[in-house]
């Protein structure tokens, strides 16, 4: 089995806008954290491109975080996750769902097998899985209230 | 924030969704399947459901059915609804919505686990002398 942190929060748009806006805006509300660093550079600009989840730095370079594995509007989307210093042959998973309460969109987020980050990687911080684990959750927590506030833009 | 505990957390998080309507906002589980730790939301309000993770937090189900703190939740709608609500869920009714001298709609329910809920709605505005006077209390910090 494979370690999950979920999180959801609501937002204030339809799923098809809350899919739209996480897709096609990531670069314009992702909140970069030092804990969970992508690249060890200064955080550059995220986008989905051409089924991958990229980040282009400010020096041009582009890091692949992720590809596509699931891209189905307005439910559904699911990616694959590495950081660049997870080791070579570890990626782990997130899959996004878009769930309509009333005039609401239920935005959730799981990802799926942070735990295989090794104890001596610097991706972990030295911290226990559960802390790991919590600060994981807490990071996507914030990242989906980024979408929310984004999505009442308009 | 209230954290509550429970014998089989995951189990709580169905019901608590079905007879509350509670939203699970994080659920975090090890890679053998365990809830570590989970948090439900119902508006802006948070509470954890969390397992008898110590020697010294324990379920109602572990102590004899014993509550030594309650949650209340407060609604702005209709709580007969709520009440029944929770009753489809499963939820044991101690008190059926009845309401307050000080203007609020209460019901008291027991979850599986044996946890208490009291469900409020405010349904009548009292002021504080028409309280006094009804119940001969002296009442301080109602504003």
């Amino acid at each position: 089995m494979t370690s999950k942190v979920y999180v959801a929060l609501r937002v204030k748009a339809t799923p098809a806008r809350a899919f739209a806006v996480f897709t096609g805006e990531i670069g314009a509300w992702w909140r970069p954290s030092n804990l969970f660093q992508t690249t060890p550079r200064a955080p550059g600009r995220l986008a989905f491109d051409d089924g991958r989840l990229i980040e282009t730095l400010a020096s041009g370079k582009v890091f692949e975080i992720g590809r596509v594995l699931a891209w189905e509007p307005p439910e559904r989307l699911v990616f694959s996750w590495r950081q660049a210093s997870f080791p070579p042959d570890l990626t782990t998973e997130v899959e996004v769902r878009f769930e309509a309460v009333g005039d609401e969109t239920r935005v959730s987020v799981e990802h799926r097998g942070f735990h295989q980050v090794p104890a001596d990687s610097a991706a972990r911080h030295g911290f226990p899985d559960a802390a790991l684990l919590a600060r994981l959750a807490a990071y996507w927590q914030d990242q989906i209230a980024a979408v929310g506030a984004r999505v009442e833009l308009r | 924030m209230s954290a509550v505990c429970y014998r089989d957390p995951r189990a709580a998080l169905t019901y608590l969704e079905a007879a509350f309507g509670f939203e699970i906002s994080m659920l975090i589980e090890d890679d053998n399947g365990n809830v570590v730790h989970s948090e439900m939301r119902f508006g802006n309000a948070v509470v954890m459901i969390g397992h008898e993770w110590s020697e010294d937090h324990k379920s109602p189900l572990s102590i004899g059915g014993k509550n030594t703190q309650t949650v209340h939740i407060q609604i702005d709608t209709d709580v007969d609804a709520h009440c029944e609500r929770a009753r489809a869920a499963g939820f044991e009714i101690i008190v059926p919505p009845e309401t307050q001298f000080y203007g609020d709609r209460t019901y008291r329910c027991r979850d599986p686990e044996g946890h208490i809920w009291t469900v409020a709605q405010p349904v009548i505005a009292v002021t504080r002398e028409a309280a006094e006077a009804s119940t001969g209390l002296k009442i301080t910090g109602w504003v």
